[in-house]
């Protein structure tokens, strides 16, 4: 586009009269996900990228919402990752997650806090709460992000233009593009967001910030479902922890399978974090178990070095490992999408290349790191 | 006390297969292709199907699409459903998952007062937001449990199993309640021939926005907090790959690895 035309469409964009209904609300505000007890990764990832958002906005406070049994330990570490304000909601009976304790808690806080943005993680239990919770707010709400912005919005139709909209992207389906999604006529705008998407901030412990006590208006019947069980370890496969992630496609079938288990193996007897991942087509398939798959609907990673063996490269898949540091592909195919994400490949049958590969790990090969 | 004759909804929606799926340049879903049962509300219908069989009662799919998501209702049936509604109005495009929540709640409210429960799929394939079942939860003032893969009677409450991060949580749950089901819970029967032979599209009403006591300031893109405001390509921006295709494997798998301990300023 020329510049001229870019600076066309800016001045009647700026034509479009100013609107901005926020009514006081300002701010950025997290939730910061426990499990009843510690802080889950992703309540300092979003973090993170709430400080760096807030940069875009006039009032530059980012509160984090804590939710758990002594939850106020953890009032320390979010305010070295970038929280100004930590609302600290503690009470013996949120061990563990129910909703409707939760609900009422982050409602209540936001009610106070006031935010323009309200981020969430998009995990299990935060896609159980963020909707309940925006409904309750009667404010929109945009799932699953994995990139976020704030900047001007014009709508020529309503005419109305927003300085500061909140700008909520996440993928859309069957192609290669991102929507972005916005709501800037509800506050707070809010979003769930990934986990493993964003990074965290490095801490510094110099930073100071304020401390909230805040309680709740709960009633007895946000108590009424019981927990009676928790089974954990239900998974094992930590793909989020790997340093090297040997993901395979769905053609490979179990013997291929049973090839890059061995590869990981072999890694693992060097010393190495490796961890075996999967296209979803291979999970749907039954060559594995669906904890390890990698994608949109799968884990997002961005480990140091991820092999795609046989895996296409659709874009649901790259959204969950465009991330990683170096990207390696085999596949036979020449053509092959993964092969634009890459950064080495070799084009050949993964039954030329693997059992090299395990040869030369076996035979003292190994990865070099930089953390 | 036990559980007994329970009014059971199941929300499902019809989406595009996979293959088919195409997002139009308004960033709206393009339904004119070949569709199917969301297979997590297929999921939610089993279940459904299963309690019915210990409790007795009966289900009612409700449904919001286009005209054509009767085939998806009559698939619904065929497997056992008893009766279905379809809420469908062109007032309805471009409802967000807020919206979407509102048309289906006030269905039941208004249509289905005396539910007891909620089968609802965990999230579609389509749209991926988990938003609805909730939502929908909490505009009728239900107990909400997601994720969930197994259910069993407990008196007069329900236990449920939920996955949360790194394992479950089992729950004992007062009804009325929301549950929505994940596809790992089950794998869904096909139709059967007693059922199949019950089916009629009679047994399918069709409600309009009006009906349903809505306006339609409350639902499509007017009642949508959100909306989609632009769609772009996604943009791949790294440098071209380096490859190594001369040689024995050895030589070339050699070269890999070689190169991928480089150490460089930007990969
Ligand atoms: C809503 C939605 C969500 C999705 N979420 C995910 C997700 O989270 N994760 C995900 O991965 N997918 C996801 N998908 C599916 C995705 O679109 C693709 O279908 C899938 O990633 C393809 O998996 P694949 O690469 O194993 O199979 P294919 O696309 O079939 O590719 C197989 C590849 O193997 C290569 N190959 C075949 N034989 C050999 C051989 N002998 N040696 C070397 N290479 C060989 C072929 O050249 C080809 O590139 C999703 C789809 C939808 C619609």
């Amino acid at each position: 586009m020329s510049t001229d035309r870019e600076k066309a469409k800016l001045e009647r964009d700026m034509a479009v009269p100013e609107v901005d209904l926020r009514d006081g609300a300002s701010g950025i505000a997290t939730w910061a996900q426990t499990d009843g007890e510690n802080l889950h990764p992703a309540a300092l990832e979003i973090l993170g990228e709430a400080r760096r958002l807030s940069e875009k906005l006039e009032d530059k406070t980012v509160t984090s919402i804590v939710i758990g049994k002594d939850a106020e330990k953890h009032a320390q570490t979010l305010i070295e990752h970038g929280a100004d304000r930590v609302y600290v909601i503690s009470d013996d009976r949120l061990l563990e997650y129910r909703t409707l304790p939760y609900v009422r808690a982050i409602v209540d806080a936001i009610r106070e806090i006031k935010p323009e943005i309200m981020i969430y993680t998009a995990s299990a239990i935060g896609r159980d709460l963020a909707p309940r919770c925006a409904a309750r707010l009667h404010v929109g709400l945009s799932a699953d992000c994995t990139q976020l912005d704030i900047g001007m919005y014009v709508n020529r139709k309503k005419g109305q233009r927003f300085m500061h909209a909140f700008k909520m992207m996440r993928p859309s389906f069957g192609e290669s593009k991102l929507a972005t999604i916005i709501g800037p006529w509800n506050y707070p705008q809010s979003s769930t967001v990934r986990p493993g998407v964003f990074a965290k901030l490095q801490p510094d412990s110099s930073r100071t910030g304020e401390v909230v006590k805040f309680e709740p208006k709960w009633v007895e019947e946000d108590w009424i479902q019981e927990v009676v069980e928790v089974q954990k370890g239900g998974s094992r496969v930590e793909l989020e922890k790997a340093d090297i992630i040997i993901s395979g496609g769905k053609d490979l079938g179990r013997e291929g399978f049973e090839m890059l288990q061995e590869l990981v193996d072999a890694i693992r007897a060097n010393g190495q974090v490796a961890e075996l991942g999967a296209s979803r087509a291979a999970v749907n398939a039954g060559l594995i178990s669906s904890d390890h798959q990698v994608g949109q609907t799968g884990k997002t990673v961005r480990p140091e070095i991820y092999f795609a063996i046989g895996i296409s490269g659709a874009v649901q898949h790259l959204m969950g490992m465009q991330n990683s540091k170096k990207v390696v592909a085999i596949n036979i195919d020449p053509n092959a999408k993964i092969f634009q994400v890459a950064d080495y490949g070799i084009v050949d049958d993964y039954k030329n290349v693997v059992p090299e590969l395990i040869k030369q790990v076996k035979n003292g090969f190994t990865f070099e790191l930089d953390k | 006390m036990s559980l007994k004759d329970l009014n059971i909804v199941v929300l499902l929606k019809q989406v595009p297969v996979p293959k088919a799926m195409k997002t139009k340049a308004d960033g709206m879903m393009d339904r004119s292709g070949k569709s199917m049962i969301n297979p997590y509300c297929n999921a939610a219908l089993e279940e459904a199907l299963k309690l019915r069989e210990k409790v007795g009662g009966v289900i009612t799919v409700v449904s919001m699409g286009p005209p054509n998501a009767k085939q998806s209702l009559i698939e619904a049936m065929r497997k056992g459903a008893d009766k279905s509604i379809l809420v469908s109005d062109r007032l309805l495009a471009g409802s967000d998952t807020w919206a979407t929540a509102l048309a289906l709640s006030s269905t039941i409210k208004k249509y289905l007062p005396d539910t007891d429960i909620i089968f609802a799929g965990l999230q579609t394939i389509d749209g991926d937001t988990a938003h609805v079942g909730p939502q929908v939860a909490e505009h009728l003032g239900f107990q909400q449990v997601t994720y969930v893969d197994k259910i069993e009677l407990e008196g007069e409450n329900l236990k449920v199993r939920r996955f949360v991060e790194g394992g479950w949580e089992t729950f004992i749950t007062p009804i009325p309640v929301m549950l929505s089901i994940h596809t790992a819970a089950n794998t869904p029967r096909g139709p059967s021939l007693g059922a199949a032979l019950r089916t009629s599209e009679d047994n399918i009403t069709v409600y309009s926005v009006e009906q349903i006591g809505l306006t339609k300031e409350e639902v499509g893109v007017a009642g949508s907090p959100t909306i989609v405001s632009r769609v772009l390509n996604v943009v791949i921006d790294r440098p071209p790959v380096e490859l190594f295709n001369e040689g024995s494997a050895t030589e070339r798998v050699g070269k890999l690895l070689e190169a991928v301990n480089r150490k460089e300023e930007s990969s």
